[in-house]
């Protein structure tokens, strides 16, 4: 009995919480724009799918955006997690007390805000400014301390004996790295990866920032501009059409990836 | 014992610190400079200026406004994240089939981006939207004084609270079940047992979550930028939207000094924040 009543109440939650915000998009992604504009929860009364869809695609930027998203999530997921990986071993292992300093500092790094403006500066000094180049680099740099906190409390949990044996067994540091050590941090990795991945794809206010011009813009900014167009009154069809194209990937990726990714958090991968 | 001697660790972390180095650290002692100096679009030469951009930004009626938004907005932020995150780990604590279901409906909105999350909201919220005609009221949510911050908060909650949800799942489970069980024996009720040994030991998740949500939202920008852009007059106007502002007008020293003021801020609340809840933890 108690389980019926906490089950009708989670329920009656989603139902506003989840399920009205998807229904809301999909459905007035359909509409024209006057029916849209009434913001209703009801179907179509005409069809306007290809037309929004088109206008989206066509004049949304969205396969320019979508092209520049990957451009740079890609890197810089891999760099995050690769280097972060590589830097956590040596944290993890290392008793340099010039090493320990800089995980330290590396801990900063999470909690303190990046610096956005003098960042701009700082590429435009070093002539990275404006293009994806500069932004993959920024976003590394400022999103490498977690992977690295995460992963250096990992390798520290983990006895060293496992890399000794290997290394006895001949084996080159690079390769304890590759068998070894990757497979071992996998679990965190693959939540911090994910984390990361969420976190890039939706990225807005560096992108604002560092990435200049429509040939680099990614989904997010493709969306604002799109959007600010019209500010006085959003076509909502058109922005609720964006909204959906732009987080698809997303959804595919978490579809794929959902039991590892709820089971890994859960378990406490993430636990400070 | 083959891989004990110092030297060889280095290039191991070292790209990593290099890019942490020129990325993050060299643009956060660069600020400290610019948050004092005069530098704008109309001279080339960045001069120190002393507290020259904080006086000009107190004068133009901005900055105290702006930390005041900004300090509400991510208390707002924080409490609204943790009741609904908490409330739900605990309703689906147990790994079970109909549980995984809903953790799993409960995360989407973590995929939205925050701008996204701004836009469906300013749908919803709309004076002639969903929520109103459910409601039968015609009411501005983000247009209103008196509610566009708590609704603009209340956004941001919505996309990270599947997230904290999470966490807060895994700090429950890390409760020994024993525990619980002697409570029980020694006639502690439901809420008896959640306020003296659950809540104790879910100090970790709870100082995790508490410090990352009003970190998180003391740096609040896409959810305002997709919302109300600052309004209804400067009530939603938070420490970045006024940086962004300064920053459009060529106010690079003033726009400096905002993200300062955002860098003490984190600093003044997340200090004494994990240090007061670290003292409370209880190990099990």
């Amino acid at each position: 009995m108690r389980a019926v009543l906490k089950y009708t109440a989670l329920t009656l939650f989603a139902i506003p919480w989840v399920l009205v915000p998807i229904w809301l998009v999909v459905v007035n992604s359909f509409k024209p724009a006057g029916e849209a504009a009434e913001l209703g929860l009801g179907l179509p009364r005409t069809w306007a799918i290809a037309e929004n869809y088109g206008i989206v695609l066509d004049r949304g930027g969205y396969l320019t955006g979508l092209v520049n998203s990957l451009k740079v999530t890609v890197p810089i997921v891999m760099a995050v997690v690769l280097l972060g990986a590589a830097a956590a071993w040596a944290f993890g292992r290392s008793r340099s007390r010039w090493l320990q300093a800089a995980y330290f500092v590396m801990g900063l790094s999470i909690l303190l805000p990046p610096s956005i403006i003098p960042t701009v500066y700082l590429l435009r000094a070093l002539s990275l400014d404006g293009g994806s180049l500069g932004y993959v680099l920024t976003m590394t740099g400022c999103r490498l301390g977690v992977v690295i906190f995460l992963a250096t409390g990992f390798v520290r949990a983990f006895p060293r004996d496992l890399e000794d044996a290997a290394a006895i067994d001949g084996a080159s540091r690079p390769q304890v790295f590759v068998r070894v050590l990757l497979p071992l941090l996998r679990p965190v990795l693959f939540v911090g990866g994910v984390i990361l991945i969420i976190n890039v794809w939706n990225d807005f206010f560096f992108a604002l920032f560092l990435l200049q011009g429509s040939a680099n813009a990614t989904l997010p900014l493709s969306l604002f501009q799109f959007a600010s167009g019209t500010l006085q009154s959003l076509n909502w069809n058109l922005v609720f059409a964006h909204v959906l194209l732009t987080t698809l990937p997303l959804v595919a990726v978490y579809v794929v990836a959902q039991k590892r990714v709820l089971a890994g958090l859960t378990e406490g991968a993430l636990k400070g | 014992m083959v891989m004990r001697n110092r030297a060889a660790w280095l290039p191991w972390a070292l790209p990593a610190i290099v890019l942490v180095t020129v990325f993050f650290v060299a643009p956060f002692l660069l600020n400290v400079r610019f948050a004092f100096s005069s530098w704008t679009s109309f001279r080339a030469e960045i001069t120190w200026n002393g507290l020259e951009n904080v006086r000009t930004l107190i004068d133009q009626d901005l900055l105290a406004n702006a930390v005041t938004v900004t300090v509400l907005y991510a208390i707002l932020c924080m409490a609204i994240q943790n009741t609904v995150s908490l409330s739900l780990a605990l309703a689906l604590q147990r790994t079970s089939g109909i549980n995984t279901v809903f953790r799993s409906a409960f995360f989407l909105p973590t995929l939205v981006s925050p701008l996204a999350a701004g836009y469906i909201w300013r749908g919803l919220l709309a004076p002639d939207g969903a929520v109103n005609s459910f409601l039968g009221i015609e009411w501005a949510w983000l247009g209103e004084p008196s509610t566009a911050l708590v609704t603009v908060a209340f956004i941001d909650a919505w996309k990270w609270s599947g997230l904290i949800t999470l966490v807060y799942i895994a700090g429950l489970n890390g409760i020994p079940e024993s525990l619980l069980e002697s409570a029980t024996v020694d006639g502690a009720g439901p809420w008896t047992r959640f306020r003296r040994v659950v809540f104790p030991l879910l100090a970790p998740a709870l100082t995790f979550n508490v410090a990352v949500t009003l970190v998180g939202a003391l740096s609040a920008y896409d959810v305002i930028a997709a919302t109300t852009g600052g309004g209804p007059g400067d009530h939603t106007r938070a420490l970045n939207v006024v940086m962004r502002q300064q920053w459009g007008q060529g106010f690079f020293g003033s726009a400096s000094a905002l993200g300062f003021t955002v860098t003490l801020l984190v600093i003044a609340t997340a200090v004494p924040l994990v240090w007061w809840l670290r003292r409370r933890e209880v190990t099990a």
